[in-house]
């Protein structure tokens, strides 16, 4: 009884410093990057013009990630350049030559522009009106999807990166459509390209965009624009990516000082204990093991293999694969953070915990885009939440094989697990409420979610990605350190991976239990991660599937009884337990 | 007979009468279990060997009735009874007893023959479906580890924990093949000898059991694939289940055969049970391997000394299921009261199945041998009778 009180007054505490701390998030900080605009070093280029620059005009940036560098064709006076910027009260600061046009308020966007000129570009004869252009935009250290136009009268040619792969062309304060726009890549090749109706580029490619591109565009045959455009990017094991990894190591190490601090203390206390003496006779060592043979199961094999890929998919394919995001407002529900630029689509993640942004993806100007962004969005998650459900977390989740990973680390160790005995998991369920509250309801008390998010750091850093760590950093740890004890602790308390499994009625994939093979032994329940006790107790349900299931199979992997556990999929079993598969791994003793 | 059951038989009666210790070429000390809950896989992992010593002796239970109240069950004054004549070698080699606190005729004997053997009473938490009867139970058999490793001299490490695991798994691997030959129907083996190989298992070392159990499985593979069978195809497949049938106390399954039934399958603790769930290895840590153990040895245990014990209605209904069985013989020892509670229960079940079930209750004396081969004979035309009007 005394103990039950203590837990209830443990659980209270930890739900209410949740809920408290959270509206301080960003004090707590856990890595700073200073990664504000105004840090950046703004110098003339003294590298090569780039291939890709057509214009006599580009920005390009320094290695590690803190220089932006402007750069003239030799013969042209650097008095007449002039740099827009734009800023946070919404004005566009305007600074010329060589002047500093990085600002404290500046939002890291800028456009340097030089007086028209007249060329003969295209070689009959006669000259054209050239304007030149160039945009740099600070991009990777911010997840902003609504594109940033400057809309200004000064400059009639804009570029405008938008939806992480498109191109957006204004000219004259209007979208461009259905005009056609030559474009210089990386490689110095030229393409031409037309605009759609949404004034997006059609058809270029997001490793040009990346690169560093310069698009031109003649409205009359008699004036040229042009503009070079920078998107801040970086290849993978450059300095910048190298610098992204420092919070993950920093995060990674105090989870380790907090593992083995963890290990220790649980050691003194049942040293000390002579209730729990009896387990300190364990050593932690790496040890031949009989049992582990013969063990896989293919079903588990291509878990594994599905959890790779959709590590792989959220954090490095969009740039890999050249394509970006393959579909913009598609919402796969796993825990990958926005934050990551080359995540292959839509992680709801964000704008589940933004929901008044959702309306407003482009910006104020498109209601119609907007409104369509919105339903697909909606649609896409509802299909997810209704038909694929929780097996997306158990499949797909890169936090999920985060936590995956960090379990095979500690079974490598043989250190053995903290259990969460059926009475831990009732504590744990109010703390997963108030994760659910601050999710959905935290934007509108004037918060963000990702102040306090323990997942930003993982995707994002390992994609290379700059973030600053707040209150979310130390959360990280915890989590870490609690997935290393506890399998798939995040898991337990995730507030997405709930939501989910609500529309498990409807699911595709099912947890179907043969209640009368079943011999209670609860082999399935001590395999569960998410400890869910009904499915070996369950005696007149067929399908044992809960709100907390994600459809792992380690219960069907773990059980002894031929056909007792099974999962199916449209009504077809496509994974069974079986006596034969499980007695497998014991072998004959060897004769020596 | 198949030829392999012979070294099975051979071990059963170097035990009772040639009167032999038990044969181990490794030469393990022995100790004394009683009931399923205790596990071997722990014994062996600290380097000695498990004999179970529930005995269906009548002379040993002769001896015990003088020592045991009237109405406590044969098989624990049979226990009592070795204990006082000293002639079991199997019983007196044994270092030491563990006694899991199971019924209340087990408790009483575990403090009771402590006077002749030094005992170790396990506590099995009566209620099991809660953490922290699983958490009783593991602290039971952590407590279990420095009794052993001082009695044999060995540490048990996770290493030998995880052999000692293999080791049981693996005559249990062969136990399940076995009962996919057990399932036949037309039967590959008498089901009187099945019990008798079940039987053997108490005084065998697990890995030599396992070995015989790999000859018995190869020939039972030869015989089912020369169609050699042992009974026909229309005689009444037969459950037995309810008290222990332990060596040499077969005259229930040798009635059932003689009457021209087939027992096709049995629901006892001398049995099926002991080797039929496995321990299911989550976590291969040192306290993962326990854990399992306290897993495998309460949660799926039909016995009904838990409070709760509906599962083995479950348990039976698979067996039906599995084994094409026709009738149901509940066999109740006398003064075994947890048995004949649980009857009601089986009977109302079997009744909503259709399956014809009969409560028999006997003890280890010979004299009711005839009584018993009338309600046995009946109740098997019975359902040859049932049969044959399902066919008509």
């Amino acid at each position: 009884m005394k103990k039950r009180k203590i837990g209830i007054a443990v659980v209270c505490a930890v739900c209410a410093f949740l809920l408290v701390s959270a509206f301080f998030a960003t004090n707590f900080v856990l890595y700073d990057y200073h990664m504000e605009v105004s840090d950046y070093q703004y110098a003339k280029s003294e590298e090569e013009k780039p291939l890709s620059a057509a214009t006599s005009v580009w920005f390009s940036y320094g290695d590690d990630g803190k220089e932006v560098f402007y750069g003239i064709d030799d013969g042209i006076s650097e008095e007449s350049l002039t740099v827009y910027a734009l800023t946070q009260t919404g004005e566009i600061s305007v600074t010329h030559g060589s002047e500093n046009p990085i600002q404290e308020d500046s939002l890291g966007h800028f456009i340097a522009a030089l007086p028209v000129t007249e060329m003969d570009l295209d070689g009959d004869g006669e000259t054209e009106q050239v304007y030149d252009y160039a945009r740099a935009d600070f991009g990777s250290n911010a997840f902003n999807p609504a594109p940033q136009s400057f809309l200004s009268e000064e400059i009639p040619f804009e570029l405008v990166f938008t939806e992480r792969k498109y191109i957006m062309v204004y000219y004259e304060n209007e979208i461009l459509t259905d005009a056609e726009i030559t474009v210089t890549s990386y490689n110095g090749e030229t393409n031409t390209y037309r605009t759609d109706e949404n004034g997006w580029i059609d058809g270029l490619s997001i490793r040009d965009i990346r690169e560093g591109f310069t698009a031109s565009y003649s409205p009359d045959g008699e004036t040229v624009y042009r503009m070079q455009y920078a998107l801040e990017d970086y290849s993978y094991f450059s300095v910048h990516f190298w610098k992204a990894q420092l919070p993950l190591l920093l995060v990674f190490a105090l989870a380790g000082i907090g593992i083995v601090a963890v290990h220790l203390i649980r050691n003194r206390i049942e040293k000390n204990n002579p209730d729990y003496k009896i387990y300190s006779r364990e050593s932690v060592g790496i040890y031949p093991n009989t049992l582990h043979q013969k063990t896989t199961s293919k079903f588990l094999m291509v878990r594994w293999l599905c959890l790779f890929a959709g590590m792989f998919l959220w954090t490095y394919a969009g740039k890999l694969i050249h394509q970006g995001q393959l579909g913009n407002a598609i919402a796969i529900p796993v825990f990958s953070c926005p934050f990551n630029l080359d995540q292959v689509m839509e992680v709801p993640c964000y704008y589940l915990s933004h929901l008044p942004y959702l309306f407003s993806r482009y910006g104020e100007g498109f209601p119609v885009l907007n409104l369509i962004y919105a339903l697909t969005f909606l649609g896409t998650l509802l299909l997810c939440f209704l038909f694929l459900g929780r097996i997306l977390c158990g499949f797909l989740c890169p936090a999920g094989l985060l936590q995956d990973l960090m379990d095979k680390l500690r079974r490598a160790l043989h250190i053995r697990p903290i259990v969460v005995t059926d009475r831990i998991n009732r504590f744990l369920q109010p703390i997963k409420w108030v994760w659910i509250v601050l999710f959905l309801g935290f934007i509108f008390t004037g918060g963000d979610f990702c102040d306090i998010c323990p997942l930003k750091v993982f995707t994002t850093a390992q994609g290379g990605f700059w973030t600053n760590l707040y209150l979310g950093g130390f959360f990280a740890v915890v989590i870490l350190v609690g997935s290393f004890f506890i399998k798939r602790f995040w898991c337990i308390i995730c507030p997405m991976g709930y939501l989910m499994g609500l529309f498990k009625r409807f699911n595709l994939f099912k947890l179907k239990k043969d209640c009368t093979a079943c011999t209670e032994c609860g082999a399935c329940y001590d395999a569960c991660p998410m400890r869910i006790k009904s499915i070996y107790t369950e005696r007149e349900k067929e399908n044992v599937q809960t709100v907390d299931c994600m459809l792992c199979g380690e219960c069907i992997h773990k059980c002894p009884e031929d056909k007792a556990l099974s999962m199916t999929f449209c009504g077809k079993t496509i994974y069974q337990s079986s006596r034969k598969t499980f007695m497998s791994k014991f072998s004959e003793k060897e004769e020596e | 007979m198949p030829d392999a059951v012979e070294p099975f038989f051979d071990v059963l009666e170097n035990t009772y009468v040639k009167l032999s210790d038990i044969q181990d070429p490794e030469n393990r000390k022995s100790i004394g279990t009683l009931c399923v809950m205790v596990p071997a896989e722990l014994i062996y992992a600290a380097g000695a060997r498990p004999v179970r010593l529930c005995s269906g002796s009548y002379t040993a239970y002769s001896i015990g009735d003088d020592y045991i109240p009237r109405d406590a069950c044969p098989l624990v004054k049979a226990v009592m009874g070795f204990g006082k004549i000293r002639a079991l070698p199997v019983f007196d080699n044994c270092s030491l007893l563990i006694a899991p606190v199971t019924c209340d005729c087990k408790k009483k004997l575990a403090g009771v023959i402590d006077t002749v053997k030094k005992t170790v009473p396990v506590h099995i938490p009566p209620l099991k479906k809660e953490d922290a009867d699983t958490t009783v139970f593991l602290k039971e058999l952590y407590r279990l580890i420095p009794i052993l490793e001082k009695e044999t001299g060995k540490q048990v490490t996770a290493k030998s924990l995880a052999e000692g695991i293999n080791m049981v798994g693996y005559a249990q691997r062969e136990m399940s093949e076995f009962m996919k030959y057990r399932r036949h129907d037309p039967a590959l083996m008498s089901g009187t000898q099945v019990m008798a190989v079940m039987n053997a298992y108490a005084y065998m070392p697990v890995d030599l059991w396992a070995k015989q159990m790999r000859r018995l499985n190869a020939e039972m593979k030869l015989r089912l694939e020369q169609g050699h069978f042992v009974s026909r195809k229309n005689q009444p497949r037969i459950l037995v289940t309810g008290s222990p049938i332990a060596f040499p106390n077969l005259k229930i399954p040798l009635l059932i055969e003689e009457m021209g039934g087939v027992l096709a399958a049995d629901e006892t603790c001398m049995g099926e049970r002991g080797l039929s769930d496995p321990v299911s290895v989550i976590d291969t840590s040192f306290d993962g391997m326990m854990r399992a153990l306290a897993f495998r040895y309460t949660k799926p245990c039909t016995c009904p000394v838990f409070v709760d014990n509906t599962q083995r209605i479950y348990r039976i209904k698979q067996l039906i299921k599995d084994n094409h069985i026709q009738g149901v013989i509940y066999h109740v020892l006398r003064g075994c009261l947890i048995y004949d509670y649980e009857y009601q229960l089986v009977e109302e079940a079997m009744g909503e199945m259709d399956i014809p079930i009969i409560r028999v209750e006997s003890d280890y004396n010979e004299e009711d041998v005839e009584q018993l081969r009338v309600r046995i004979e009946a109740f098997i035309e019975l359902i040859k009778l049932k049969e044959y009007k399902k066919e008509a």
